[in-house]
């Protein structure tokens, strides 16, 4: 499947089942092969952002970290075999940015909050205007600084990177060393109590300043608007994000973002002008007519006659007989269709087999699942035992 | 313009009157001008002269606001007085306001029983004043403001939703530290971009960390903007229901009550606030001096244009000036002294005389003032008739009308010289000395006025009193209003409360510990306190058996009540055992509070183990629990060092009684992995005595066994 002609170099680091592993562990595990600023990001994710807004963002304003968010997808159907329209009762994340939207000066979990947000006098000092957003979605795509992995190697108690390491970076902006250093002095058992946490971000950062250090003192150029009192003492640590106005961007970490996921790549791959990779050379249809634009059909998929398959993606492998409807469904690959079928809003995994005339609307059917002839099906979850899928 | 008529039904001095203006379809822009400020900021100034009347850039506060409401397009003023009604109200006729050809009527309230700006308004109300939406300001706001575009959209809003939005607040953009933004003015500010609607509006003096509550965010608001970078320039447009709503809570005294009131009853009420923000214009509200030095440069510094001194907005002769570069203003015969330098944004006034080598920077200088030789005037504030004799050096500081400094007097920032004081010769001020011709006790006497009003015809009682030499020189009249040994805080109060509280310095440390609080902030990491479940336990154990004390409540019950205790919280057996050991043998602890004998201690003790000796025998059964109360036991003594002696006198109650056991008395003695505070106690003589008996009645008893 990967391409040999790639110009990225791959690596992959297996990382045994049993060991009890965070993103942040991970990146721990391989911070050998690490020898520059990094980016960090998750498998489920689909967008077709352009990086280099990101890296840009990075790069211009010499961030410890910048990362990417979208505003959240409203789901816009349901999600096969949830019973109900049950309104996700989700933490909602409060995103504080700066009047151009792009420094991250507070993020808050509702959960962590009881009945107020707090904001601390000196973040306003320095940016009098924040844009307290709420339905963003993390798309847990970061850029980090190189330092900030030597942080992490160092803090050993840090495991996740979503919940922990950005969380305390954009805490850490606004927070001097200098009166860490007093504190040193002071408290030195608490100090060492806390080493790993207060062995501080800073601590990692001086080494590459030292040779710039004048720069801030003789350049007019600074990074904040507000009180300028402290302009030239800027924090080291600075956060960036960018937030994305249009464009995809899914993270694929629940059925419905999958099953909305899985809608939006044909248009994804037609924006990207590869067009006739949506039906496979190898796939044998009969009745090219019936199969909608949107449609993707896999390898060696075969069609039959009257079928027609609209906003739906075929595996595969699939066999798929005459006058079968399919629309908005996602088709795994080697399931076998028999004749008549109906299916609509549905997921079917590898190897099902779906027997004459079944009618199956917003189901989930597990791999290897075989339902016999004139089955009805309306939102059900049908699965083998031992497999049960998550959802 | 044809003189105006005047709905006004109420009493006060009035102006001219003509045909009733009400069938007109635009009803004229109408303002609601509150010349007084209802606390006492400005004293002792202000008991000479109200707060609207203070010379700013030597013009009248009022006449500021005047000129912006005409200028702005208001076309009928109503001007409330209370303190010092007088004066105000002559000062006014005099000027050109009242004149025929104003565009802008101005009408007098005035009445000594207004209290606050809620009196004000419920008045307004009553009166039946205001037509349509009007303009409320104070008395001490200078503003270059084109209410035109903000008056539209507060129309228009009250147009697409009826009267929902009741009042638009204007504010002026202005970064924090900006020196026009005072902090105890300061505000924070949550506002849905969108509509501009306040969400949330917080005065920050003091607050190191901003609260917003979880409500704000919780409606269809997509973007909540929080901001600090806001001149609240207390000029705010009202629909006549804000003074129906003064009137309907007659518990809102200013207007921080009222927009606090709305807000959080939003729900309730349906009534809702917007604001406007401005970043080309200026507007500021003059709190205290420092707003007054601040605002005062500005206007020098020709911020508010054109309302600047050679405007002579107010039309009075006495007040053109030239303007030359680097902001010098001269009025007319104003005589400099050979080698004196006028260096930068410095305003005289009419007839005044300086001598000659002095040097003045950032200064303003009333008209008809005599100024010495060699003098240096830095950032001062010179009234009018002011004589400044030579070699006298001043910084930052106010001097009002026909005050007197002799030679070589040194004035250090933040003075301040009220009327007619004379200080000196040769003294230095201290900063922040306050002296004025009123004796700061006077106040006291008028406690109960909450205006600053009254206390003028008091001065005869208390000029009685000398002045002190020492405070104001050997010639000085006057009385330090600050440095009282005997209530200094209260001074300071006063200082700070004529200043205002954004001393740099402060700031700075401010801003300092700010950052601490930031690094010190607990990391979302660190490991949340445990719920100390025991330490419920244990009260509540306590608590059952002091009720079992008082109610004569069997040991069966208390059991029972334990027991479920027990469960409750989750407690095991072992825990179960040194809470109720901890907790008896502490129980006499507070029948005997402070005499705290061990001799009392166990007069106190024996009834109490003796009456729940069941409840002992009940929880222990097997060596473990033995030992475990054992332990609880010599816990306790540890603790309370001056008790040790009794612990073999409550080892031999709990052995009589049957509770422990002598073999495991005996091996709790010898247990080996002890503190050396338990070895300590070990050593007691008492207690080894005791053991010494049990030993000894073990090895008869054993003996006997043998027989």
């Amino acid at each position: 499947m990967l391409n040999l002609d790639t110009k990225m170099k791959l690596d992959f680091v297996c990382i045994s089942d049993n060991m009890d592993m965070g993103t942040a562990d991970s990146l721990r595990h391989i911070h050998q092969k690490i020898k520059t600023d990094v980016l960090v990001l998750s498998c489920d994710l689909i967008t077709d952002v352009d990086l280099y807004k990101v890296v840009d963002l990075f790069r211009t304003h010499d961030a410890s970290l910048s990362m990417l968010m979208k505003k959240a997808h409203e789901p816009t159907e349901g999600v096969p075999g949830q019973k109900g329209k049950k309104k996700p009762v989700e933490q909602r994340d409060f995103i504080g940015v700066d009047d151009t939207g792009k420094r991250l000066l507070f993020m808050a979990n509702e959960a962590d909050l009881d009945e107020e947000l707090v904001i601390k006098r000196s973040i306003l000092q320095k940016h009098p205007r924040m844009h307290i957003r709420t339905g963003l979605m993390d798309a847990h795509l970061y850029c980090l600084k190189k330092y900030v992995v030597d942080f992490l190697v160092e803090n050993r108690t840090i495991t996740s990177l979503r919940s922990e390491l950005i969380p305390h970076l954009v805490r850490k902006q606004f927070s001097s060393p200098a009166s860490l250093q007093q504190g040193l002095d002071n408290k030195e058992e608490d100090q060492k109590k806390k080493e790993q946490a207060s062995l501080d971000i800073y601590s990692f950062i001086k080494e590459d300043n030292s040779l710039l250090k004048p720069a801030p003192d003789n350049s007019c150029w600074n990074d904040q608007r507000g009180d300028m009192n402290e302009t030239l003492h800027e924090g080291k640590v600075r956060c960036y994000v960018h937030i994305m106005k249009e464009g995809l961007c899914y993270r694929v970490n629940t059925l419905g973002l999958y099953i909305e996921a899985n809608r939006q790549v044909p248009k994804l791959l037609l924006n990207l002008g590869l067009e006739e990779s949506l039906v496979h050379g190898s796939a044998q249809i009969t009745d090219r007519g019936m199969i909608g634009s949107d449609s993707i059909i896999g390898s060696s998929t075969q069609i039959g006659e009257k079928t027609s398959i609209k906003h739906s993606i075929i595996g595969s492998m699939c066999t798929i007989k005459d006058r079968v409807k399919i629309t908005n469904c996602i088709i795994m690959n080697s399931v076998t269709i028999e004749e008549g079928c109906c299916l609509q809003g549905s997921v079917i995994c590898h190897n099902a087999v779906i027997e004459k005339g079944a009618d199956i609307k917003d189901c989930l059917i597990g791999s290897d699942q075989r339902l016999e002839a004139k089955a009805k099906h309306v939102n059900e979850v049908i699965v083998g035992t031992e497999q049960l899928m998550e959802i | 313009m044809a003189a105006r008529g005047t709905a006004r039904r109420g009493a006060g001095g009035g102006s001219a009157r003509g045909p009733d203006p009400q069938e007109e379809p635009p009803p004229p822009l109408q303002a609601v001008l509150v010349a007084d400020s209802f606390n006492r900021r400005f004293f002792p100034i202000s008991k000479d002269r109200p707060r609207a009347l203070l010379p700013m850039a030597n013009v009248a506060m009022i006449d500021y606001t005047l000129e912006f409401l005409t200028a702005t397009g208001v076309e009928e003023t109503f001007v409330f007085c209370c303190w010092k009604s007088a004066e105000i109200k002559e000062h006014l006729q005099k000027s050109k306001w009242c004149r025929h050809t104003s565009p802008n009527k101005v009408r007098f309230v005035t009445s000594d029983l207004y209290r606050s700006l809620g009196d004000v308004l419920r008045d307004v109300d009553a009166k039946s004043l205001v037509r349509s939406d009007f303009i409320l300001v104070t008395g001490d706001v200078v503003s270059n403001f084109n209410i035109s575009k903000a008056l539209e959209e507060h129309k228009l809003r009250r147009k697409m939703e009826k009267n929902v939005s009741v009042m638009t607040m204007i504010f002026k953009e202005s970064s924090p530290g900006h020196h026009a933004r005072c902090k105890e003015d300061d505000i924070v500010i949550a506002m849905d971009s969108a509509t501009n609607r306040v969400l949330h509006y917080q005065r920050t003096q003091g607050l190191k960390r901003f609260r917003f509550p979880m409500s704000l965010f919780q409606n269809s608001i997509e973007n909540v903007e929080v901001r600090h970078d806001l001149l609240d320039c207390h000029i705010s447009i009202c629909s006549p229901q804000v003074a129906e709503l003064f009137t309907d809570n007659f518990d809102y005294q200013t207007r921080d009550d009222f927009v606090r009131g709305l807000l959080v009853n939003e729900e309730v009420l349906g009534n809702q606030i917007h604001m406007h923000v401005t970043t080309e214009e200026y507007g500021a509200h003059i709190c205290n001096l420092l707003m007054y030095e601040a605002v005062c440069s500005d206007i020098i510094r020709r911020w508010v244009y054109p309302l600047t001194p050679e405007m002579n907005f107010t039309d009075d002769k006495n007040q053109s000036y030239t303007h030359s570069k680097h902001n010098i203003y001269r009025g007319v015969d104003v005589s400099l002294g050979h080698g004196s330098v006028l260096e930068e944004n410095v305003l005289i006034g009419q007839g005044t005389v300086i001598g000659s080598n002095c040097s003045i920077t950032n200064s303003v200088i009333g008209q008809n003032c005599r100024i010495g030789d060699k003098v240096t005037l830095d950032g001062a504030v010179l009234w009018d008739r002011v004589h400044i004799a030579d070699n006298v050096e001043i910084h930052h500081s106010v001097i009002c009308d026909e005050a007197e400094v002799k030679e070589k007097v040194k004035l250090k920032p933040r003075c301040v010289l009220s009327s007619q004081v004379v200080v000196g010769p040769g003294i230095t001020l201290s900063e922040g000395t306050v002296i004025s011709l009123h004796p700061p006790d006077e106040e006291e006497e008028d406690d109960d006025q909450f205006s600053d009003d009254s206390g003028v015809n008091k001065e005869s009682k208390v000029k009685l009193k000398g002045y002190n030499k020492k405070d104001v020189g050997s010639e000085g009249r006057g009385y330090l209003w600050k440095a009282d040994d005997k209530n200094e805080e209260d001074e300071e109060e006063q200082r700070q409360s004529l200043w205002g509280p954004a001393m740099p310095s402060e700031e700075e440390s401010e801003s300092d510990s700010d950052l601490s609080m930031g690094s010190e902030e607990p990391d979302s990491r660190a490991a949340s306190p445990q719920l100390d479940d025991i330490k419920v336990f244990q009260n509540e154990v306590l608590g059952t058996l002091q009720r079992g004390e008082e109610e004569n409540i069997s040991c069966d019950n208390l059991v029972l009540e334990i027991n479920s205790l027990k469960y409750a919280y989750n407690i095991s057996l072992k825990e179960m055992m040194q809470v109720l050991s901890k907790v008896i043998l502490e129980f006499p602890l507070q029948q005997l509070d402070a005499n705290l004998d061990s001799q009392n201690y166990f007069s106190a003790l024996l009834p109490l183990l003796k009456n729940w000796t069941p409840l002992f025998k009940n929880y222990i059964k097997r060596a473990s629990d033995h030992l475990n109360a054992l332990c609880a036991i010599e816990e306790f003594f540890l603790e309370h060092d001056s008790l040790c002696t009794s612990i073999a006198k409550v080892l031999m109650t709990f052995y009589q009684l049957e509770i422990l056991e002598e073999d495991v008395i005996l091996n709790w003695f010898s247990l080996r992995d002890t503190s050396d505070k338990g070895k300590q106690l070990r050593k007691n003589q008492r207690l080894q005595k005791f053991i010494q008996w049990l030993e000894e009645a073990e090895e008869e008893s054993s003996d006997g066994d043998q027989d």
